[in-house]
């Protein structure tokens, strides 16, 4: 994405910080759906095979353990500097679902049904990504309670109901493909696939996105951006709806 | 019928070469069937020219007409005399005459004929009547050479007569009483051995013998043979152990029945040697069952241990192999529905945390990195020769039953962990209400969202092929 002159000029839309947070999760969720999906599909060659790569199945526990420990302490931070840059900070809440998502979505359903000439026009994050965000965001804190209840299951007996180590086991085992069918049917169909931005969505990898393509993808954001108010930077940014 | 057709019928008797047999062999035994005579022999060797009217008729022979084999000349006087130079001429003489009409090729195709038709071809003529007495000679099916090895053998070794199989033999399986080495002579196992030649020092198979008992047997049971290398015993052999028990300790030797008939028969076997781990299984479950009630649908020390490839059962291997062993009957509602056990058990454990650990572990390459620490199996909370039914114990006696066997892998696992585990039962609204309605929920609002995104990626992806964009 050059900084081109004219329509091909680009705008920061992310942080350093942002870009390695995405970074990170990419190679987390890499190492905790091969060591996971391996342990629960465990009859099918290719799991036998990643097991077996990854030394044994103990091994690919420990593994998994230690990758979930990591990705539980980046959603913490995620979700702690989030707030205090919110709460502290006055930054604008940008991922906060508003009434003009469900509008969005409505008006994109239009569009895609031919009943619209112009897909609705978006903030900095779209109602897909906000989707896409809180489905992750959530389904990652529901994974790191219930692995924890998995990894310690006697320390958590003593607190809870026996019951609550198989019933955890299967909210883990069900979410994990919950959030497998997000990132990969979801997801990377949004930033990767998507005719709108194949062969991919490099903004969260550069930090900028081209103007042209904000005109596209988020206008109102650009918009507010235009009117004068400075280039958007961080979790936080334009002021949400 | 009518004394004239009598008549009529013997003197068309007379006339046929049955009938002329008859009146022959009845003149010979004028003579013959008194004892005294004898041919002698330059070398003083002797044989007696007596037959036992009652067993040459009862032969297979006892059609033949005397001069059919006895090729001379007989007159009202007597016959002729000849003259051998020694016994062995004289049988082997008699030995041609038989292959008159036992060719080479009918005789052929078993393996004490091929080796003496091999031994023939290196210029030692076999002599017929060594397995097969002259005027005696049985029907082929039946055991011919052992019916005379038999009678031989058996003079002096009467107490190694085959019997009836051993009285602990269960009812109602006729199978398990048959002998199966019946068709076998003395000598098939004993070689080297024959009516006329007897080494001394003999093997005794009972120990301290020139040639293992493996050995022996191992000529037909060659399978069984390779398989007895994977044994624990034949390890304990290679260790030196003299107390190793060989294929005659569980088989036997004269009195051989098919143990795969014989269940208390084969469990008794092992009994010889481990008397106080029968003592457990006889008591558990599925050894009372046995001993009191003969069921045929319990296991016996050999369908965990195996027959003849008994492996370790202390190695991990042979532990990661349990489930699948209680799984071939606990598994099979054929064999376990008739006493109103659920399959589930094996289900239920396969897809829990336990039971999928032990599944990766056998799946998985043998140098794969483990944890030090034992994966719980089928018998580490039923026990193994002590299994009892868990049902009498109740659901307080099985909790707390479960919690001890919890803490010997879950160090200070409280009073509820027992609860992590749901006893085999698949969660239902009446077991498990909480796991049961969230697998649902889940079960159906999966492929509802996989069905909503993907109607979204392929509604945005029309609508972007048919070029009726926006901007």
């Amino acid at each position: 994405m050059s900084n081109a002159a004219g329509g091909r000029e680009s705008l920061r839309r992310f942080s350093t910080a942002r870009i390695v947070e995405h970074l990170a999760l990419i190679a987390l969720f890499l190492v905790l759906a091969a060591t996971g999906l391996a342990q629960k599909f465990h009859h099918f060659e290719l799991s036998q095979w990643l097991l077996s790569a990854a030394g044994g199945v103990d091994r690919a526990r420990q593994l998994h353990h230690w990758a979930g420990a990591v990705l539980a302490a980046l959603i913490a931070v995620h979700v702690v500097t989030a707030w205090v840059g919110i709460f502290a900070f006055r930054r604008s809440f940008a991922m906060l679902v508003t009434p003009q998502d469900f509008r969005n979505a409505v008006q994109d359903l239009r569009y895609h049904l031919a009943q619209r000439e112009r897909p609705a026009a978006c903030d900095r994050y779209d109602y897909k990504q906000k989707f896409t965000y809180w489905m992750i965001l959530i389904s990652c804190a529901l994974m790191a309670l219930t692995g924890l209840a998995l990894w310690f299951p006697v320390t958590v007996a003593r607190f809870l109901p026996g019951e609550a180590i198989p019933l955890a086991a299967t909210l883990h085992s069900h979410q994990a493909l919950v959030i497998l069918l997000v990132v990969v049917v979801w997801h990377v169909y949004d930033s990767v696939l998507n005719p709108d931005v194949f062969p991919l969505d490099t903004s969260i990898f550069t930090g900028r996105m081209s103007r042209t393509r904000m005109r596209r993808l988020h206008p109102r954001e650009l918009d507010r951006l235009e009117r004068g108010s400075s280039e958007s930077v961080g979790g936080g940014g334009a002021p949400a709806g | 019928m009518t004394g004239k057709a009598v008549r009529m019928l013997l003197a068309l008797a007379l006339c046929t070469g049955v009938g002329a047999a008859a009146s022959e062999t009845e003149a010979c035994l004028a003579c013959h069937a008194d004892k005294g005579h004898a041919i002698e022999f330059p070398e003083g060797e002797r044989i007696e020219a007596f037959v036992d009217e009652a067993e040459f008729r009862a032969s297979v022979h006892g059609f033949l007409a005397c001069t059919d084999c006895h090729d001379r000349t007989i007159t009202p006087a007597g016959h002729e005399q000849r003259r051998f130079r020694s016994e062995e001429l004289f049988k082997l003489r008699y030995s041609r005459i038989c292959r008159r009409c036992h060719s080479d090729e009918e005789i052929a195709g078993t393996e004490v004929h091929d080796s003496l038709l091999a031994r023939e071809a290196d210029g030692h003529a076999p002599v017929c009547t060594d397995c097969h007495p002259a005027h005696a000679v049985r029907p082929a099916a039946g055991g011919l050479i052992l019916a005379v090895e038999e009678h031989h053998c058996l003079e002096c070794h009467a107490d190694q007569a085959p019997a009836a199989p051993p009285a602990e033999v269960g009812p109602g399986d006729d199978r398990a009483r048959r002998r199966v080495h019946h068709n076998l002579s003395c000598s098939g196992c004993h070689a080297g051995f024959s009516v006329t030649e007897h080494p001394q020092g003999a093997p005794a198979f009972d120990g301290a013998v020139p040639v293992a008992p493996e050995d022996i047997c191992r000529r037909c049971h060659f399978d069984k043979y390779t398989k007895t290398h994977e044994s624990i015993h034949f390890e304990m052999a290679g260790r030196g152990r003299p107390d190793t028990p060989t294929c005659l300790n569980c088989h036997g030797s004269h009195r051989i029945v098919n143990l795969s008939y014989d269940r208390v028969g084969s469990a008794g076997k092992c009994r010889e040697c481990h008397p106080k781990l029968y003592a457990t299984y006889a008591a558990s479950v599925h050894g009372d069952a046995l001993v009191s009630e003969h069921n045929r649908d319990v296991p016996i020390c050999s369908d965990c241990h195996r027959a003849h490839d008994i492996g370790n059962p202390l190695t991990q291997d042979y532990r990661d192999d349990i489930p699948v062993m209680c799984a071939n009957c606990h598994a099979d509602a054929a064999i376990v529905g008739k006493y109103g056990l659920s399959t589930d058990v094996v289900r239920t454990y396969l897809s829990d945390f336990h039971g999928s650990t032990v599944s990766i572990y056998r799946d998985q390459e043998a140098g794969a990195y483990r944890l030090p620490r034992p994966i719980a199996v089928c018998t580490d909370c039923h026990g193994t020769h002590d299994i009892r039914s868990m049902t009498a114990l109740g659901t307080a006696g099985t909790k707390a039953l479960l919690l001890t066997k919890c803490r010997q892998c879950h160090e200070g696992a409280g009073s509820d962990f027992p609860d992590a585990w749901l006893s085999h039962y698949i969660p239902s609204m009446a077991t498990a209400p909480a796991l049961y309605l969230v697998d649902r929920a889940y079960r159906v609002l999966l492929p509802l969202l996989l069905l909503g995104m993907l109607l979204q990626v392929l509604l945005h992806a029309w609508r972007h092929a048919t070029g009726r964009r926006g901007t």
